[in-house]
């Protein structure tokens, strides 16, 4: 089983002290992310899944506990090794799309694989997002949903193994979000990628192999789904 | 390309405005560091390339009569290598214009081989021994558009000679000619040097067998020592009357050379520093405001996997870019820049061996001297990207603290406001840091506007305060054998004179400790209306029965102050020495005397009631009447001397002009960039007020009207840096030969503060267009660029 867990945190918390008040943004949180598996954090506002999120993807770090990465703490690591962790092992979809606004929709994918080794083609990611014709536009002549998209192809064009994606459908209306979704669960089958999603949706995680909910930076159920059911069934 | 360097490159051209206004601040200082240090290298190399090739000599020495064999005597001093012996006379030389006054030089040549000062035959020929015939200085052959085969006409006591022009030559004594040390500028149509066969001198002079002027060499190992040597040499020809002793640092066409090229040094260095300066601050206040813009932006490129080495540099490139582009179009533009510099110093150092050939290392030295302002200054502002985390890229921007300023405790003052004075506050004092440098800025602009402004008055001041206040005469003659007084009421008959005044002008050596000048002391009447004498406070005084009023270069030179007492000696031979009392120290802007009652003067000389010269007063042009006196050597006119400076104005007010951009450049750099830099930080606050019903201009007049109190506080600041480095360049370039009074008329400030208020205004009006085009809904809506 244990060469399953592509990633597992152990006793992880991470405190903010602001002045008097001690914030505790994630609690002695453990978990287990299965190779291949697509996985929903789910949480109401401020229960700490980004600040979870950021810790697994090497953005930020713990005040305690350990991440291993295929058995490997990513927790000592230097600046260096963590900025390769980043590189090699993570693509991170991002909250709010952040795509640079200078580079065009292709630009800003290779922004991302100019770093990698073996980086999938564009064009396929770009037309596997549904973008093949709006590759040459910059991001402020694209709609929100257009960007997530882009978003979510330059993580997945770096061809890491698991794919973080922090609220992919929070700016969106519920059409595109469910078409966002959707892309995501065939990324996971087509490119066979772990697939982490964040969100305070609650019925999205019918589609996830697995649930994991969180209260006040804490993990307070773990629900293994025998049948996710499709995307584009969701309805919230 | 990488996506990296495009999206820069796309910066780039979204802040045209900023980075064309950097580039050209870069290029100013680059052009300048290449420009002026390579010649100011080349040209001090030259010069002592020229004094070996011609065996410069190291001391002068001016005597009454010495024979030749007392001259060699003078090769027993040890260190002494070469000596060799001259003639020299300031002689007049008849022209066709009979109105035209034209003073030479006449030098003797011995026409043997390797001799000391020897001539550098630019064409032609040296004169040969034997012949009636002359080589020209350069400056004089040109100014006075000679020809090889011309006669000319030098006239000496009494007699007019021909000699005919051979050939035309330079010579290291007079790279730098002035007929001598009243005269301040060069005047090559009237004065000028000729050579001749040392046996026509001595028989045309009188001067069988001797000289009175002798030159000597040192030993390259005594070239330390040539102090010593030097007062070993007076001591030894004392009998001889020795008039004056000058080593090579003292000449005055050394000196005036070694402070042009110290000059060119100091300005290439302190304009380049200073424009490196601005844009390196400029830079780094640019880029550290696009770093904390970029901060989203980081932390994605940080969580994509870019490392803090490959995010410094992209920023960093931001200000490479500007130094390679600047350091291109600067190297393109300098080679016609120093090409066309070294053209003038070609026409006006007269050193035939500087050639201005393009130096190909200095484009090297100015590369990598703005590469590394750049770099440093790029790395310096954008070094906080190194803070920035990945997470960051998921938190919204902090708004700024706000907090109450000082000014806000005085209640009535701050309640009576306008609430736009208060944001222009308010910011100012967010701010505060850059807006300080604003002040600098604007500060640095005024001084630099001052600077020129300044000096274009100089001349005016100098001379109005030297001919109007000091020497109120119209003329000033001297005769070639002193004269009964009272023969002065001739030259009344001669010609049309108001007053006209007896003045006995004689060198002597005054002597303070180890200190010794020797200069005119001019004895005049005590109650000379020709001389308005003030002291350094601007009290005007009167010249003391007894003692000796001495001018401020020549007391600071001796040291001494009103009140010591000093030993005057009489360089005529046979003559006692003297002890006299300083009375008073006096203002005299070019040239160092010393004055004394002529009453007194009679007194040292032991003789009564003669003159040397004159000095008139008159409306009237007396050049016609008086040239055919015979006695009469010389007529200085001031109205001459004015004009002379005056045909100098048009190369002032050109290089005038080019300080004055200098500082329109450094002021727009500076008004823009910060302009800008504070519009695209608070273009979320600026949107914020058009949602509220503010239009363009409303936001522009915003903008304008903390511009416009920062140039008041940086004009007011201006006022004392201008006025400082005005008094220290006064300093600087004060010589021996002459002080530039540190008079800062009102009107200069005034001009100053216009330019500076219009280049201002121009940098503001720039601005305009960027608030006009900003995009406020953009501002609003993309969280990253
Ligand atoms: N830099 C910080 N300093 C102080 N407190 C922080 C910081 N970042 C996050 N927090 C706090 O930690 C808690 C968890 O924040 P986090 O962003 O992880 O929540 P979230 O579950 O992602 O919420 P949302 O659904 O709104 O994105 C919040 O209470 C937040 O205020
Ligand atoms: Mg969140």
């Amino acid at each position: 089983m244990s060469e399953n867990i592509l990633l597992k945190a152990e006793n992880l918390s991470k405190i903010y002290q602001m002045g008097e008040v001690t914030v505790a943004a994630v609690k002695n949180v453990d978990i287990e992310i299965v190779k291949g598996e697509f996985a929903v954090i789910l949480g109401p506002s401020g229960s700490g899944k980004s600040t979870l999120l950021n810790i697994l993807g090497g953005m930020d770090q713990p005040s305690e506990g350990n991440v291993m990465m295929n058995g490997e703490s990513i927790i000592g690591f230097n600046d260096k090794k963590l900025t390769a962790y980043r590189r090699d092992k993570v693509g991170f979809v991002f909250q709010f799309y952040n795509l640079m606004g200078t580079l065009t929709a292709r630009e800003n994918v290779e922004l991302a694989t100019e770093l990698c080794k073996d980086a999938l083609d564009i064009d396929e990611v770009l037309e596997t997002v549904g973008l093949g014709d709006r590759k040459d536009h910059f991001p402020s002549q694209m709609s929100g949903g257009e960007q997530q998209r882009v978003a979510i192809a330059r993580a997945v064009a770096k061809n890491a193994d698991l794919l973080l994606c922090d609220e992919p459908t929070g700016a969106l209306d519920f059409e595109t979000g469910i078409k966002i979704l959707a892309l995501l669960r065939d990324i996971n089958k087509k490119y066979k990628k772990t697939v982490v999603i964040i969100t305070h949706n609650v019925p999205i995680g019918d589609m996830a192999d697995r649930v994991i909910k969180m209260r006040s930076g804490e993990i307070i159920e773990i629900k293994e789904n025998e049948n996710p059911i499709d995307p584009e069934r969701i309805v919230w | 390309m990488k996506k990296l360097d495009k999206r820069l490159i796309r910066t780039i051209g979204h802040s045209k405005g900023q980075f064309i206004s950097l580039v050209v601040v870069v290029i100013v200082a680059l052009i300048v560091y290449v420009s002026f240090s390579m010649i100011a290298e080349q040209m001090y190399n030259s010069i002592f390339q020229y004094y070996r090739e011609t065996n410069f000599a190291h001391i002068f020495v001016d005597v009454s009569r010495i024979p030749g064999n007392s001259v060699d005597e003078l090769l027993e001093i040890e260190g002494v290598d070469q000596v060799q012996g001259r003639i020299i006379f300031d002689v007049p030389l008849r022209v066709e214009d009979p109105n035209e006054k034209v003073n030479a030089r006449i030098i003797s040549d011995p026409g043997t081989e390797d001799q000391i000062n020897s001539l550098f035959i630019l064409e032609g020929e040296g004169p040969s021994p034997g012949t009636r015939t002359t080589a020209v200085l350069k400056q004089f052959f040109v100014g006075r558009d000679m020809k090889f085969g011309d006669t000319i006409r030098p006239y000496i006591g009494g007699t007019e000679y021909s000699l005919q022009v051979v050939g035309e030559v330079g010579s290291p004594e007079y790279i730098y000619l002035m007929e001598n040390e009243q005269t301040l500028l060069p005047d090559e149509k009237g004065f000028g040097v000729i050579y001749v066969p040392e046996e026509f001198a001595q028989s045309a002079f009188g001067f069988q067998g001797s000289y009175n002027n002798i030159v000597v060499t040192v030993d390259e190992g005594h070239e330390n020592r040539v102090d010593i040597i030097a007062d070993e040499i007076e001591d030894r020809l004392d009998r001889f009357g020795v008039r004056s002793v000058i080593t090579r640092e003292n000449h005055m066409s050394h000196s005036v050379m070694i402070q042009e090229v110290d000059s060119l040094e100091m300005m290439s260095t302190s304009i380049t520093i200073m424009f490196l300066f601005v844009a390196a601050v400029i830079i780094s206040i640019m880029l550290s405001r696009i770093v904390r813009k970029d901060r989203i932006a980081i932390g994605v490129l940080k969580g994509l996997g870019y490392d803090n080495k490959q995010i410094l540099m992209h920023y960093v490139k931001y200000s490479l870019a500007i130094g390679l582009v600047g350091s291109i179009l600067g190297v393109l533009l300098s080679i016609p820049v120093a090409d066309m510099l070294s053209g003038v110093y070609i026409q006006y150092m007269n050193i035939p061996l500087f050639t201005g050939a393009f130096d190909i290392r200095y484009l090297f030295y100015g590369t990598l001297l703005t590469s590394v302002f750049c770099i440093a200054s790029g790395v310096f502002g954008a070094r906080s990207v190194l803070k920035i985390t990945p997470a960051d890229a998921m938190r919204p921007e902090t708004p700024k603290a706000g907090s109450r300023m000082w000014i806000e405790g005085f209640k009535a003052l701050w309640q009576r406001l306008t609430f736009s004075w208060k944001m222009v506050l308010r910011n100012i004092s967010r701010t505060k840091r850059r807006a300080f440098f604003l002040i600098l800025g604007i500060a640095l602009t005024y001084a630099v506007t001052m600077l020129p402004v300044f000096m274009s008055t100089i001349w005016n001041t100098l001379f109005d305060r030297q001919y109007s206040q000091l020497q109120k005469m119209d003329y000033s003659i001297d005769f070639n054998i002193p004269v009964e007084r009272n023969a002065l009421l001739e030259l009344q008959q001669l010609t049309d004179i108001e007053f006209i005044e007896p003045k006995v002008e004689l060198p002597f050596e005054l002597v303070e400790g180890w200190r010794k000048e020797t200069i005119n002391v001019i004895g005049v009447q005590r109650d000379t209306i020709m001389y308005g004498f003030r002291t350094a406070s601007g009290r005007q005084i009167e010249l003391p029965s007894k003692g000796i009023v001495l001018t401020d270069i020549l007391a600071r030179q001796l040291q001494v102050q009103a009140g010591d007492t000093i030993q005057i000696n009489s360089v005529l031979p046979g003559k006692s020495d003297k002890t006299i009392q300083v009375k008073a120290v006096v203002e005299q802007y070019f040239g160092k005397n010393a004055y004394m009652d002529i009453e007194q003067m009679y007194d040292i000389l032991e003789e009564r009631d003669i003159a040397t010269g004159a000095l008139l007063m008159t409306e009237a042009d007396v050049v016609p009447d008086l040239k055919d006196v015979k006695n009469i050597r010389g007529i200085n006119s001031v109205q001459d001397m004015r004009d002379a400076i005056m045909e100098y104005m048009d190369l002032i007010i050109a290089s005038m002009g080019s300080m004055m951009i200098f500082g329109g450049v450094i002021g727009f750099a500076i008004v823009y960039n910060i302009t800008i830099v504070s519009i695209s930080e608070r273009m979320m606050e600026f949107s914020s007020l058009r949602v509220l019903g503010f239009d363009k201009k409303d936001i522009f007049r915003l903008v304008t009207r903390e511009n416009a109190l920062m140039t008041v506080f940086g004009i007011i600041l201006g006022v004392p840096l201008g006025y400082s480095i005005c008094v220290g360049l006064v300093d600087y370039v004060s010589t021996d030969m002459y002080t530039i009074p540190a008079v800062i008329e009102p009107f200069v400030y005034v001009y100053s503060a216009a330019a500076t208020l219009v280049f201002v205004f121009v940098a503001q009006l720039a601005t305009y267009r960027k608030i006009t085009n900003l995009n406020f809904i953009d501002a609003l809506k993309n969280r990253i660029s």
